[in-house]
């Protein structure tokens, strides 16, 4: 047992026993299964970052076809992590919601061509796409750029099965997650036919963690708390990659996720990646005036989103 | 260990034995290596048969599996189209479509959404949970069926199908989220005009699958795999792969890896054989493809099973071989050791011997064989050198003796001759230098002279042959011109008498060659005769040096009643005189090139006289130098004179 592991274990300890005071119930709800693109959570979960910010956190991952959002509006939980074109469509259309804490600095969406040819030359193609969680601003793309894409909404690993059968031209990917995948399936160059949002116009950054207006303004001390402690637990994962991936592979086998320790690291590895801004090349957890105004702009013209939304509504 | 390699150095036996069992290792090593190859390749033979047959015959099991499940698809397709219009039935369809296929862990009739009047959702799904038979109808706002793989697949291929592996859920157990994992046979379900209106799934569970394939291997730690259309493992041994890794997972940290070339031909839905390193283990593997599915089937045989008798097999005789060749190795020091012991003692012995101990008894030999030879050559050789040593023995006190009595002779005839210089320190008119320096201990050269009344005597002679004999000859002769000298004779008569004395009774037949000169040394005039002796050199007072011209005459004691002719000079005074012996002219060097007469006159005429000395000494240098360090071989004698 390494000196670090043990020190995990003290902490773990050390935080149980000060739990003498009354922690607040906080149900946290990631945007699918698990895998490292929450390593920070469970690593603030597991170290006690959250029962030293005293909040008794519960992390509650959703159905594949279920959609995180309404686990939201819903009041299944106080917090989940949305994409930021996903958060705004909801905003101008259902509910307003506050960024708490910006985890992603990047967009991770590509398109992937199973033929190996450019996404941006197939026009009409059947492309696979995500019903529940991140997708907004691929199909906003996709309008924009008049590829007239007939999207086939599917949940992740049966867009990745969809892609991998030949039932459609193009999936939409991460690159921390369907696009591994799809390299494992060994049928695709990791070079070609690929479009990355991020190497382009439309970077828009992705992941974050929201809350309702609503829930921020009568809970701001926990939402607050919430998010310094998901903060140092990804801080933790940068620090001690390794240990975090120990962590996420606890939670990926608890729930007998189909995957497996190097997809996961692969993972975890990106989606530090996607966390450093391109400008400053440091980990700011913020959103971005200059994207939010981005998406806004894409999500206006492709008719996904009835108003403008701004950067404003969206912090607290 | 360098004592060790000393003994062994020393040991004939150990290094005889040594040898022998280099050369029967070496034998025995390529046998070995030949064999082993020989075995290998018969072994790989019988494994790939082996293999073959089994993989084949896995494939056709599968295959057969997959044929139900197809033939049960058909049917329950057509109980569907049939009965469109009674979904309610569709339940108990699925149901009997489980019950009737053992294969199958599940089945599911589902429809587009809204196609039945009022049911936004339809999927009748019969399937065994915890080994029972539930059926439900699924389909919630958590559980959107027709937005998963296995039922958007056949819609879009519009094709029956098989699916990639995928885990499946139950809206109505949050707890129990994933499932285990399945595959689907999927048919399209559709009407008239083409309309997609939904499909039925056929489920294999792929635990169930995996351990069916699994039970029939080659070898005992072979395995089968199943790797799908993706490269997902739908069958293998280890469950941490199982499902969750794909044929191609290492490669995504090592690009090109055994694993990744092996994945790449199977997806090609190739037949065929690779050896590669699986884990750390080398492994063949045996590959065919799943015909209709996209799949393919391995037989994975670690070469430690196929080899591994080969291996125990090749270990034993390898000892068996390692302990031969140590008895060998003792077997043949002994004997060797055992044969060469009479050697040994032969070497002692001879040690004995030659430290000086002749008469050290040798051991009886009875042997019949060389070492007997050798030991009997051995026993003659000690005998012929006691033998030889004690007449050795005789023959150096012999020589020692001879040489003693030798050294006396030399110094007697040493004495015989004058050798003080200069020889009449009185007389200022007579410049005489001589030297003799003889071959041997004793030589046969001879000078001599003494003054009577107001003549100088003086003669130079050489002897026939050389050593003792010659030197007796020599004394004699020097005996007999001193006696006759003392009667005032003239030259030619001491000559003659000379010769008839020693020619009496001269059974040896010796002669000696004689110069003899008297010199009046009022007048200078020369009375002299050439008794068959080498021409004197002349010194002119003008003029270069020159043999003298005289009559040869007979050597003394060759020729009895021989008469001898004298001649004569008016005078000698200021004419020096260079008298010597033939060993002065045919000095050889070691190109045999003699000194010879004109380098004796150049030599004489390189410097004005300067004196009987330094003549005699220079020529003697001159000589010296010509023949170098060879050795020489005659007497050499000379002997200078000037008369003022």
């Amino acid at each position: 047992m390494g000196g670090k592991r043990l020190l995990v274990i003290l902490l773990q300890f050390l935080s149980l026993a000060s739990g003498a005071q009354e922690l607040e119930k906080f149900v946290f709800s990631p945007s699918s299964s698990p895998q490292a693109q929450f390593a920070g959570y469970y690593v603030a979960l597991e170290m006690g970052f959250y029962r030293e910010e005293g909040l008794d956190v519960t992390i509650v991952h959703p159905f594949a076809t279920q959609s995180v959002v309404d686990k939201v509006l819903e009041g299944e939980c106080q917090a989940s992590v949305l994409p930021l074109s996903l958060a705004m469509r909801t905003v101008a259309e259902k509910l307003p919601l506050v960024n708490i804490l910006q985890t992603s600095m990047n967009s991770a969406t590509l398109i992937i061509s199973r033929l190996g040819n450019d996404p941006r030359s197939l026009r009409g193609a059947k492309v696979a796409g995500f019903r529940a969680g991140f997708g907004q601003l691929a199909q906003s793309f996709a309008a924009l750029e008049k590829l007239d894409y007939q999207w086939v909404y599917t949940s992740s690993s049966s867009a990745v099965n969809l892609f991998i059968s030949g039932a459609v031209d193009a999936t939409l990917a991460r690159s921390y997650d369907e696009y591994y995948k799809i390299l494992q399936s060994g049928l695709v160059d990791p070079e070609q036919g690929i479009y990355r949002f991020e190497d382009g116009e439309y970077n828009i950054q992705q992941d974050g963690v929201w809350v309702t207006r609503d829930y921020y303004d009568s809970h701001r001390k926990q939402a607050d708390a919430f998010a310094r402690a998901s903060r140092r637990g990804w801080e933790w994962a940068v620090s001690n990659p390794k240990m975090a991936l120990d962590v996420v592979m606890r939670y990926v086998k608890r729930d007998r996720v189909a995957s497996n320790r190097t997809l996961q690291w692969l993972m975890l590895r990106e989606v530090l990646r996607l966390q450093l801004d391109h400008e400053s090349g440091l980990r700011e957890f913020r959103l971005r005036p200059d994207m939010v105004q981005k998406a806004d702009e894409m999500l206006l013209l492709s008719g996904r989103t009835g108003r403008h939304v701004t950067w404003e509504e969206l912090v607290p | 260990m360098k004592q060790l390699f000393a003994s062994f150095r020393r040991s004939f036996s150990a290094r005889l034995s040594l040898w022998v069992v280099l050369f029967a290792a070496l034998v025995f090593l390529v046998s070995l290596v030949y064999s082993s190859f020989v075995a290998r390749r018969y072994v790989q033979k019988e494994a790939v048969l082996r293999a073959s047959q089994v993989l084949e015959n896995s494939v056709l099991r599968l295959a057969n599996i997959l044929e139900d499940v197809q033939l049960s698809a058909d049917y329950l397709e057509w109980l569907v189209y049939r009965h469109l219009d009674e979904p309610d039935l569709m339940l108990e369809y699925s149901r009997n479509t489980v019950l009737g296929t053992p294969s199958l862990n599940g089945c599911s009739v589902s429809f587009e959404p809204d196609f039945f009047p009022g049911r936004h959702y339809f999927s009748a799904y019969s399937g065994y949970k915890d080994d029972v038979m539930q059926s439900v109808q699924e389909g919630s706002e958590d559980y959107q069926y027709f937005y998963l793989d296995w039922y958007l697949q056949p819609k879009l291929l519009n094709q029956p199908c098989w699916t990639e592996p995928y885990s499946d859920w139950e809206s109505d157990d949050a707890a129990d989220l994933q499932t285990e994992m399945q595959v689907s046979y999927c048919k399209p379900l559709t009407v008239a005009d083409g309309r997609y209106i939904g499909c039925i799934s056929l489920d294999i569970s792929l635990k169930w699958l995996s351990e069916t394939l699994s039970s029939v291997k080659p070898y005992p730690n072979s395995y089968s795999i199943l790797v799908s259309r993706g490269g997902t493992f739908l069958v293998h041994p280890d469950p941490e792969r199982l499902f969750y890794e794909t044929i191609f997972t290492q490669g995504l940290l090592e690009p090109v890896s055994d694993q990744t070339i092996l994945g790449k031909s199977m997806q090609a839905q190739e037949t065929g054989m690779q050896s590669l390193t699986i884990g750390n283990e080398r492994s063949y593997v045996f590959y065919t493809p799943v015909k209709t599915t996209g799949w393919s089937m391995a037989i994975v045989c670690p070469e430690s099973d196929i080899f591994g008798g080969l291996d125990r097999f090749r270990w034993v005789v390898a000892g068996i071989g390692l302990l031969g060749l140590l008895l060998l190795f003792f077997t043949c020091f002994r004997v060797v050791g055992r044969s060469v012991k009479p050697l040994r003692e032969l070497a002692v012995q001879a040690e004995d011997i030659a430290s000086g101990h002749f008469d050290t008894a040798l051991p009886e030999v009875t042997r019949s064989d060389e070492l007997g030879t050798l030991s009997r050559s051995f026993a003659h050789m000690q005998t012929s050198l006691v033998s030889y040593m004690d007449e050795l023995t005789r023959t150096t006190a012999s020589r020692v003796r001879i040489e003693g009595e030798l050294q006396i002779a030399r110094e007697i005839q040493k004495g015989m001759v004058p050798r003080v210089f200069p020889p009449f320190p009185g007389r200022k008119d007579i410049d005489l230098f001589a030297s003799i320096d003889p071959a041997k201990e004793v030589g046969g050269d001879l000078y001599d002279y003494f003054i009577q009344k107001d003549s100088l005597y003086f003669c130079i002679g050489d002897v026939s042959g050389k050593g003792i004999p010659a030197s007796l000859f020599m004394a004699v002769a020097r005996t007999l011109f001193r006696v006759l000298g003392q009667q005032q004779l003239p030259a030619a008569d001491m000559a003659r008498q000379i010769n008839e004395t020693l020619s009496e009774g001269n059974d040896q037949l010796m002669f000696v060659t004689m110069f003899i000169g008297i010199v009046n040394l009022k007048t200078g005039s020369l009375d002299f005769c050439n008794c068959g002796h080498n021409p004197p050199v002349i010194f002119p007072e003008k003029g270069r040096a020159r043999f003298l011209d005289c009559k040869p005459n007979a050597a003394i004691g060759a020729v009895p009643g021989y008469v001898y002719e004298g001649e004569s000079i008016a005078s000698v005074k200021g004419t020096p005189l260079f008298l010597y012996t033939d060993g002065l002219n045919e000095a050889e060097n070691r190109a045999q090139a003699q000194f010879g007469e004109d380098r004796l006159l150049s030599t004489l005429n390189s410097h004005p006289f300067d004196g009987a000395e330094a003549v005699v000494e220079r020529m003697g240098r001159a000589v010296a130098a010509h023949v170098g360090d060879n050795e020489r071989s005659d007497d050499m004698t000379m002997l200078c004179l000037a008369v003022s």
